[in-house]
């Protein structure tokens, strides 16, 4: 009955203060219920990696509370450890062992029992389609590989919790697409429920059936994706007229929902609620007031588009990419 | 409940595990850190010898033997704690923390891990030291004996090692730390000389010198032929427990 009632994780008025006098969670809330996907979606130094440290027992908040299917992180940190499995943003496998190998060390870790030992490091590894590269040592793998020997790694205990913290950072699009794949059909198969941190944008609104948006080490808003979306306003609307639209402004101020962001010479941008069902009314308005359309463009809002409305920010990929490149540098300096 | 606790003591076992395994990856490693040792043995050991700069110590290179050993083993344990630092800097460390293993059995673990690694030099360093002319027992009891007193010895400067790592945590700090303590550590015992030497300040560091009771027991072991070692044993065994509660109260520090 217990399970009925108790969130997979329960956050509230969390307050982190590191050592050295850095405020990276204010006072942060949040709800995760069993069985869904969750992401938090931040800009880099946002608080993503802090919260799951403090989730995953490593670190003791400085005020505040969490709790993972009811058990207090600190009071009870040993039990929660027993819940979890968690992917570190970094790479967190020994290198110079073969993938099998570390698979094998980290059973004993987490206190698989021995007759079960070698069938379930057989299970993860060609779930994760891992099999032919196991007697390989680690650091002859690529990114997505490593990736996926993680989750393998994470897998092994049948965790009732994941917690990924940016379980694709630094992978190509196919790779990225794999990793997610392996990860849902473990979900689909297990019932797991699934927290992960990211800063793709596509990711959050792929995956997850909730999104958080968490800046400066608060959640500022959490929906799922495509409520998040509205948030934005509506879509992104660009027009190019055969004249000067200063003819088509008034007509336009007119319709509803319909907020103009950009305009110069012939061409216009807007956002418009609903484009689709309105932009047909648009089109007959302007050429009844002699405009022609030459060209149209219409896109969808994004998480993005949400996450400037909401707070004036981008989430900046080229920081994150500044950011992949140092954890890929510190990658190869262990390697070596 | 009991065979609970059991299955826990397996993970410090999969520590041990996991450096041998690492060990059989790459064994030309420990065998290029023999190198020095042996160059000890042979150059330094037999020109004073000729000198016979000690002449209480009998011969010369079969005295310093046990000491050169210690001198190449405790370097390794007390390196070993960049291993922590580089695993502090890669996701390892925090895999290990958030794991159901208790954080006493990773200190105890790791240090095991780092006193088998620090060991190995046992092997090749009394090989060499017998082919340049060392007379070494060759009572298997005393060998197997010492090669345990030595992992012991090593898994106490293996706990030292990963305290310093804990609270210096960059790899620039620990190697500067590490270089400025070894070779004290090392002087300041009786590993070249015999203690009556010494001037009574370094005297006295070399009482509370770990490294002074490991050399004597391995001498007495290896070269007395003597199993006068509960005192020394005793010693090493208060010295592990020691740095290992150390090691254990500063391992947060580390995480944070
Ligand atoms: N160990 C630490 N000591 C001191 N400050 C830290 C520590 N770890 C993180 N911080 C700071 O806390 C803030 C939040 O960092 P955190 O790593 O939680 O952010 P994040 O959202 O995970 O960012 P990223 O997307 O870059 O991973 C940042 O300002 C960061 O510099
Ligand atoms: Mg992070």
């Amino acid at each position: 009955m217990e399970a009925f009632f108790t969130k997979a994780i329960e956050v509230r008025d969390l307050v982190k203060i590191y050592g050295g006098g850095v405020k990276a969670l204010r006072g942060l809330s949040l709800s995760v219920e069993e069985g869904s996907i969750h992401a938090i979606l931040g800009p880099n130094g946002a608080g993503k990696t802090t919260l799951i440290r403090i989730l995953t027992t490593q670190l003791v908040p400085t005020s505040g509370s969490a709790s993972i299917f009811g058990l207090d992180v600190v009071k009870r940190a040993s039990e929660v450890r027993k819940l979890i499995g968690y992917v570190p943003q970094e790479v967190s496998l020994w290198t110079d062992l073969t993938g099998y190998e570390n698979l094998l060390i980290y059973a004993k870790i987490y206190g698989i029992p021995p007759e079960r030992r070698k069938d379930i490091v057989e299970e993860v590894l060609s779930m994760m389609e891992l099999k032919e590269a196991s007697n390989r040592l680690v650091k002859t793998y690529s990114g997505g590989m490593f990736r996926r020997l993680e989750i393998a790694c994470a897998l092994m205990a049948k965790p009732r919790l994941m917690i990924l913290d940016e379980p694709t950072i630094g992978l190509d699009p196919s790779a990225r697409k794999t990793v997610w794949e392996k990860i849902l059909e473990y979900k689909k198969e297990y019932k797991t429920t699934v927290f992960f941190a990211t800063h793709y944008m596509d990711e959050a609104e792929k995956y997850a059936g909730e999104v958080s948006l968490i800046v400066s080490g608060n959640v500022i808003e959490t929906a799922p994706p495509d409520e998040l979306r509205k948030k934005a306003g509506g879509d992104r609307v660009y027009l190019k007229l055969d004249k000067s639209i200063d003819g088509a402004r008034d007509l336009l101020m007119k319709v509803e929902g319909l907020k103009i962001v950009r305009e110069s010479g012939e061409e216009i941008e807007m956002i418009v609620n609903g484009a689709l069902t309105v932009l047909p009314t648009i089109i007959l308005a302007l050429q009844s007031n002699g405009l022609q359309i030459k060209e149209i463009r219409i896109r969808e809002a994004t998480l993005d588009d949400a996450f400037i409305a909401l707070t004036g920010k981008r989430i900046a990929e080229e920081e994150g990419n500044i950011r992949e490149l140092i954890s890929e540098r510190k990658m190869i300096r262990r390697g070596a | 409940m009991m065979w609970q606790r059991l299955r826990e003591l397996e993970t410090i076992i999969a520590m041990a595990e996991l450096e041998l395994r690492r060990i059989s990856h790459d064994p030309i490693e420990l065998i290029t850190r023999a190198v020095q040792p042996i160059f000890w043995i042979a150059i330094f050991g037999s020109v004073m010898a000729r000198v016979r700069a000690f002449p209480s110590t009998g011969d010369y290179i079969t005295f310093i033997s046990p000491g050169v050993i210690l001198q190449s083993s405790t370097f390794i344990a007390l390196s070993y704690g960049i291993m922590l630092v580089f695993e502090r800097e890669s996701g390892v460390l925090k895999r290990l923390l958030s794991s159901p293993m208790p954080r006493s059995f990773i200190v105890i673990g790791r240090s095991l891990a780092g006193g088998l690694r620090a060991s190995t030099q046992y092997i090749i360093v009394l090989i060499a030291a017998v082919a340049v002319g060392a007379r070494i027992t060759y009572d298997p009891l005393n060998l197997i004996l010492g090669f345990l007193i030595l992992i012991v010895a090593s898994m106490g400067f293996t706990a030292m090692s990963i305290l310093i790592a804990s609270s210096l945590k960059t790899r620039e700090r620990f190697m500067g730390i590490i270089g400025a303590i070894t070779m004290p550590l090392f002087f300041a015992s009786n590993a070249l000389y015999p203690i009556s030497v010494m001037p009574e300040a370094i005297q006295l560091v070399a009482y509370v010198n770990p490294l002074t009771y490991t050399v004597n027991a391995l001498r007495a072991l290896l070269v007395e032929n003597s199993y006068a070692i509960g005192y020394d044993v005793a010693a090493i065994v208060l010295f592990d427990v020691i740095s290992m509660l150390a090691a254990l109260k500063l391992l947060h520090r580390i995480i944070e």
